[in-house]
């Protein structure tokens, strides 16, 4: 019973940030924001759901879930910030949105 | 044998191999054990002294960073909520505090999993002079007291990160900086 409660809320909670984390992909402004709210929530919601899903299984079943949550929070950043990157490159990133913009002068001193 | 010096990383494949069989029994352990000599053999990493781990440090890290998922995704989801297209965001340059690869990969990833911060650029060039900087973009940001609270977060995740990986030096070091 408890159990029950306890992956409900899980599984609940998980695919709320999920949810939100769709919702900022088509409500933020550019493409960095969007890959926040793309990349990012969506890491929380997958460990709270295979959490859940653990609390429901047996032992050796919920071991295999411990590797997908470990893969899935050590690549995750890498490509956001791969993307990121070229994005600010190719100009992708609303500059005019930016409040402070420390990474401008560095980019144009090595330019000039 | 250069195997039996890469002795983490065949423990780290066989334990992998253990996980996606979900079982613990001696045919898959040494079946494990085989798989991972062999690969390790085929594929051999470069030897690197071992970074010095120190467990309290490292486990006060991954509460602060779970802590930071849950925090950070809520504020992300506000932004999201209450700005939508009229969310602002920053690039934030923070002072590097470590000149070891495998620290900055560390403190990169560790930057990069939490919700609505992630690092755009690093720049190596002048770390004695002191002149190594991060490039950190933030949502979210207001003005120039946001930029301030995103460098002082960012420079003492960079400590932590270093308190449970750096060499003793880099310790002192970014201990000096922060007092």
């Amino acid at each position: 019973m408890i159990r029950d409660v306890v992956c409900a809320v899980l599984l609940l909670v998980g695919a709320l940030s999920c949810l939100l984390g769709a919702l900022g992909l088509v409500r933020l402004p550019d493409l960095p924001a969007r890959l926040q709210a793309a990349t990012k929530p969506q890491t929380l919601g997958l460990v709270l759901i295979l959490v859940g899903t653990a609390v429901r299984l047996e032992f050796e079943n919920a071991a295999t879930l411990v590797l997908v949550i470990g893969f899935q929070v050590v690549t995750a950043p890498v490509i956001s910030q791969i993307v990121a990157r070229s994005a600010y490159r190719t100009g992708t990133l609303d500059r005019e949105n930016l409040v402070v913009d420390e990474l401008a002068g560095r980019m144009d001193r090595d330019a000039g | 044998m250069n195997v039996l010096r890469r002795w983490p990383q065949v423990l780290w494949l066989t334990v992998v191999h253990v996980l996606l069989w979900g079982t613990v029994s001696v045919k898959i352990v040494v079946g494990g054990l085989l798989v991972a000599v062999v690969v390790t053999a085929l594929f051999p990493l470069p030897l690197l002294p071992r970074l010095p781990v120190r467990p309290w440090r490292l486990l006060r890290l991954l509460g602060f960073l779970v802590m930071d998922l849950v925090v950070s995704g809520a504020q992300v989801a506000w932004e999201t909520l209450r700005y939508g297209p009229r969310a602002r965001a920053g690039i934030v340059a923070v002072p590097l505090l470590t000149r070891s690869d495998r620290v900055i990969t560390l403190i990169a990833g560790a930057l990069s999993l939490a919700p609505g911060s992630f690092v755009l650029q690093i720049d190596r060039r002048g770390f004695d002079a002191g002149e190594a900087r991060w490039y950190v973009y933030a949502l979210g940001l207001r003005g120039p007291d946001d930029a301030d609270r995103v460098r002082r977060q960012v420079l003492s995740l960079q400590r932590k990160v270093i308190g449970a990986f750096g060499s003793p030096g880099e310790l002192r070091d970014c201990e000096e900086v922060g007092s």
